[in-house]
């Protein structure tokens, strides 16, 4: 008889090394008692991180519902937000001088501009000239 | 008439559904499977019994994210398989395995019996010394060449199934049986058939 089939019926014989059919139906009770002291005794991180993760495994079209909304609800947001920045008027101070100055926010810096520039309005408007003074 | 077995992949989806009694169908019946691999690698019932419960909590735990890729019976193997060498690596740093886990009940099965006389009629070989010696010699194997033989002669897979299993090609299947086959059979000597 060649060696190798040899073997092979030698190592079959550790299939009959079972345990009773009693075994299985036990274990199954034990696993079930198991599993339920896990949920209670599991930490509430591990709880919330499986169902985030559980979140990633549903089938692919809710998936893809679920990508879309969340860019629409970034895209509203960032929109929502520019427009609100953009909307909302300079402001200007009338200082005690009579001059009129911009709100820091809206400041030109001097880097930007060189330093030519006026922040400070005149104090008498241009509409209070004199028709003359041309 | 006998009422037909729900096919795995149905109990896949109820229990993926939420149904927890699908899964203690697919435990019932993928155990007594499963037992014979972790035993016949760990070659300890208190460490199979352990091992296997971390199995199938490991697998309900997964089981959402089973996409039927594989069949579930691979999927279940391959979990099982990797979980036991995991084991195997941490219990070697731990301990050198004790042989005196032997298996005694083994020793009145019947079957046992009369398949050991089958195999080895000239000689009145103590089926307590052959059982040891099959046990010691498959713990000489290394994890992955043992991972292998019990797949292949203890379970009876074919090589492409234990591929899909391992997640390597037939060829090394083939040739990790080779070598695993060669060491065996100079620790056997004495009970194989000339």
């Amino acid at each position: 008889m060649d060696n190798e089939d040899s073997i092979t019926k030698l190592l079959r014989l550790k299939r009959y090394e079972q345990p009773p059919e009693e075994y299985f139906q036990n274990f199954l009770a034990e696993f079930q008692t198991r599993q339920r002291s896990e949920v209670i005794h599991r930490p509430l991180i591990h709880i919330a991180w499986d169902r985030f993760s559980s979140l990633f495994v549903m089938p692919p079209i809710p998936r893809l519902a679920m990508a879309s909304s969340v860019l629409a609800a970034v895209f509203t947001a960032a929109f929502i937000l520019n427009w609100s920045d953009d909307a909302e008027p300079s402001s200007l101070t009338l200082t005690s001088s009579g001059a009129v100055q911009l709100d820091s926010k809206n400041q030109i810096t001097p880097s930007k501009v060189g330093s030519t520039v006026h922040y400070v309005l005149p104090a008498s408007p241009v509409s209070y000239a004199s028709a003359r003074s041309f | 008439m006998e009422k037909p077995e729900t096919p795995d992949e149905e109990l896949v989806r109820r229990t993926q559904a939420g149904e927890a009694q699908a899964f203690d169908e697919l435990i019932l019946r993928f155990s007594p499977r499963l037992y014979g691999l972790v035993y016949h690698m760990t070659s300890s019932h208190e460490d199979t019994n352990d091992l296997l419960q971390d199995i199938f909590s490991k697998a309900y735990r997964s089981i959402k994210g089973f996409q039927g890729k594989s069949s579930f019976y691979t999927w279940m193997h391959t979990i099982a398989v990797n979980m036991t060498i995991n084991f195997l690596k941490k219990r070697n740093r731990r301990k050198t395995m004790s042989l005196d886990d032997v298996d005694s009940g083994i020793l009145n099965n019947q079957d046992f019996i009369e398949a050991t006389s089958t195999a080895d009629p000239s000689r009145e070989a103590n089926l307590s010394e052959l059982q040891k010696r099959l046990n010691e010699s498959m713990l000489k194997l290394s994890h992955d060449h043992r991972a292998v033989v019990t797949m292949f002669d203890i379970q009876g897979m074919p090589h492409a199934e234990i591929s899909k299993v391992l997640k390597i090609s037939e060829g090394t299947v083939r040739s990790r049986l080779f070598y695993a086959h060669r060491q065996l059979q100079n620790y056997l000597q004495e009970f194989i058939d000339k």
